[in-house]
């Protein structure tokens, strides 16, 4: 790895654990490997949203080109949100591709994230069933995406009739993340989401 | 890319960080506006690829980076640092400022190039004298300049063949040539208005080479001289590399029985003095004597100029 990208890396890791976000608990990073090619990020969903209570764990790859170049940065924790792909993670944020600035570092980036969870942009979607359900009916988003941090975030527990739904799907024999995607595209109507994964 | 921040004494203030590379200032360059400071290495090859600052994404290109103010440049100066080769033993903490002057001395440098004492006299980095086998490095010398000989005897060789080659083509042409000649009248013709060419060439190029000179006082024109004075004069004319072909022609028109009529008499000399200034000369080097050549005075009338020119020898008045 060039030298820059390292020291960068070394110097932003420092930054954030000394940062008062930490303290408050709010973004916390860590190594993957030796070699500051790769860390692993984690943000807490922010207050008076439906991520409220969640840990998100997100991948940071580091390039050789960095600070040239915007590391790549996707969740790992599953997640219902308009510009975050709900199957493989990816993040559509203009800092991460051509709006990024040299003088960004890991702390902004992962503060940026933070407020993507609190402000959505349905009209730039990562995932389009996500992004058209937050358009057509905001509180079944709402429900969805705060039940997806029940699930896979550590959030707080919240509609237990989604959880029921699941069940039934799951003693169908549908895997559960399967029958939870079904569920929530189509807005929890348990018929049509059966309907689509036996067609 | 800056200086690492752990190679400097004390603490280093954040303004004198670089944003983007996160170490110490190394040659600041500062956006015009916002007045953003970076390393110039680090701000060229972020402008190269995105002509915004990196911090506030106002457009930024290279052409408008500039110097940083004056106590900026101070600060970085008056920052202790150590020397690059503080791993290798070197103990010094010197200003920021004259540690390139330090680092063109410094004795620790591993790659700091030392003389061969043990007798090969070669010059090798300081790091490889440990290991420095005079026999072994010669040989590697020795295989080498083999190598090359071997190449260019390879090189000279064809070379040679290829002379050969040609000779024996030329030959052959002439030969062709001879025959064509003797045979066919306007052939011959042809080939001696070719001889003829290539004479005149030869004539325009010698003239080509030499220096002008300038005649300051033409009353001094010696139009009778002796035969000493005309030996000397060709003597000279052979050195500046005179074509064979006109030397002898030159050397005769040197005399005014030979001038051309606007210069053959005194009387027609002094009603033609006003031309003289029309002439190209050229310079015989050392001697008050000047070249007028046919080919250099086209411009001048039938009664002042001759084939394939004039010599002029002075008592003085030549520079």
């Amino acid at each position: 790895m060039a030298n820059i990208a390292a020291q960068r890396i070394k110097r932003e890791f420092k930054e954030v654990i000394r940062s008062e976000e930490v303290a408050k608990c709010a973004i916390k990073v860590e190594l993957v490997d030796n070699n500051y090619t790769e860390l692993k990020g984690e943000i807490a969903g922010p207050p008076d949203t439906p991520y409220e209570g969640g840990n998100f764990v997100l991948e940071i790859k580091v390039p050789e080109t960095y600070p040239f170049n915007p590391p790549k940065v996707r969740f790992i924790t599953k997640i219902w949100h308009p510009n975050i792909s709900s199957v493989t993670g990816a993040i559509c944020l203009d800092i991460l591709k051509d709006q990024w600035a040299a003088a960004m570092t890991l702390r902004t980036v992962l503060l940026s994230l933070q407020a993507l969870l609190a402000a959505a942009e349905p009209d730039d979607p990562q995932d389009a069933v996500v992004a058209r359900q937050y358009k057509e009916n905001l509180e079944m988003f709402k429900l969805t995406a705060r039940h997806w941090t029940n699930a896979y975030a550590g959030g707080p527990s919240v509609n237990p009739e989604c959880d029921d739904k699941i069940k039934r799907l799951v003693d169908m024999g549908i895997e559960e993340h399967q029958a939870r995607v079904a569920l929530s595209s189509y807005n929890w109507d348990l018929e049509r989401a059966t309907e689509q994964l036996f067609s | 890319m800056g200086y690492e921040i752990n190679r400097f004494q004390g603490e280093v203030d954040e303004e004198l960080i670089c944003p983007i590379c996160s170490a110490v200032l190394e040659d600041p360059l500062q956006a015009p506006e916002c007045e953003h400071v970076f390393c110039k290495a680090c701000i060229s090859q972020w402008v190269a690829r995105q002509p915004t600052c990196p911090v506030d994404r106002q457009t930024l290109t290279s052409a408008q980076l500039t110097q940083v103010p004056r106590i900026l440049r101070n600060l970085l100066a008056r920052l202790m640092i150590n020397c690059d080769n503080a791993q290798y033993g070197c103990t010094r903490v010197l200003n920021l400022d004259s540690l390139s002057i330090h680092l063109e001395e410094c004795e620790h440098n591993p790659k700091r190039p030392v003389l061969c004492e043990q007798g090969c006299a070669l010059v090798i980095p300081q790091d490889e004298l440990k290991d420095h086998n005079c026999i072994k490095e010669l040989r590697t010398l020795i295989t080498k300049q083999q190598q090359k000989m071997n190449e260019y005897q390879l090189e000279f060789h064809e070379l040679r063949y290829f002379i050969l080659e040609q000779r024996r083509e030329m030959q052959l042409l002439k030969d062709f040539m001879r025959a064509l000649k003797t045979s066919n009248p306007s052939m011959r013709a042809i080939a001696d208005a070719m001889d003829r060419d290539a004479q005149d060439r030869e004539v325009v190029r010698w003239s080509g080479s030499l220096q002008r000179a300038r005649v300051t006082r033409w009353g001094g024109m010696i139009s009778t001289p002796d035969d000493a004075l005309q030996r000397m004069i060709k003597r000279t004319l052979t050195e500046m590399g005179c074509p064979i072909h006109i030397l002898d022609d030159l050397m005769e028109n040197c005399h005014e029985c030979r001038w051309p009529p606007g210069l053959c008499s005194l009387e027609t000399r002094q009603n033609n003095r006003r031309q003289y200034e029309n002439y190209v000369c050229k310079r015989v080097p050392g001697k008050q004597a000047v070249l007028v050549l046919h080919c250099d005075n086209q411009h001048m009338g039938e009664d002042m100029m001759i084939e394939p020119g004039l010599v002029m020898i002075f008592a003085h008045g030549v520079e």
